[in-house]
């Protein structure tokens, strides 16, 4: 598809800036993604095309804005709802429960 | 659904990714040197071509071998293994008259994502 991820030869974003040192993961969720969303490739739920594919599908502009492993989040919660696995309601509930947990 | 990967492989796989190399028994349709025409498709679905190469002309450097086709497994359409290519693009072929002389992008690309240039 003809999306926001095949950025080649696009102008005006600017030099790519290079963090020095930079660390595998920059916030501990980023691991938690990583190792979900790998997890799930490993049980079979899909392959790393699908992912590829669930991401370019992204809203353009929430993808330009968003850290890299987001994309990942992205794709994976798209695929597992999709495919049934965990649907947008069971995520809702789970943040909502969460989001309760936080603030006591 | 595919076989889930075995617990004790699941750090082998994370620390070396999964090859997806694939055995192929068609014949490459080219070979170095072929002139050779990204094609200008625009699906609505998953595809490697990159839109700045579509109807650009390269030369093929070299074949990687067979892969499998991420276009059909991002859709649940199977592994479709085919040729992949090392093809070399100038600069001005890509981005006219005023880009860097010497500059040049080789992108692998699968079989079916070129055809032969004298085709046009």
């Amino acid at each position: 598809m003809n999306g926001i991820h095949d950025l080649g030869g696009m102008q005006g974003f600017g030099p790519v800036v290079r963090e020095k040192n930079e660390p595998v993961f920059h916030a501990d969720w980023e691991r938690h993604v990583f190792a979900m969303l790998n997890l799930t490739m490993a049980a079979g739920q899909y392959n790393v095309d699908e992912v590829r594919h669930s991401i370019e599908r992204m809203p353009p502009a929430e993808y330009l804005t968003s850290p890299y492993y987001e994309h990942w989040l992205y794709g994976a919660e798209n695929l597992l709802d999709r495919k049934g696995v965990v649907t947008r309601a069971e995520l809702a509930q789970r943040i909502a429960e969460l989001t309760r947990k936080g603030q006591t | 659904m595919m076989p889930a990967l075995p617990k004790d492989m699941v750090a082998l796989a994370i620390k070396t990714g999964a090859s997806a190399r694939a055995e192929l028994k068609a014949p490459p349709r080219f070979k170095a040197g072929d002139k050779v025409v990204a094609r200008n498709i625009n699906p609505a679905t998953h595809t490697r071509l990159p839109r700045y190469i579509r109807g650009k002309q390269g030369v093929v450097q070299s074949n990687r071998g067979g892969f499998v086709f991420a276009d059909t497994r991002a859709h649940g359409l199977g592994d479709q293994p085919q040729h992949v290519y090392s093809v070399r693009f100038e600069a001005h072929a890509l981005w006219g008259a005023d880009a860097a002389p010497h500059d040049a992008v080789y992108i692998d690309l699968w079989e079916s994502y070129i055809e032969p240039a004298s085709e046009r």
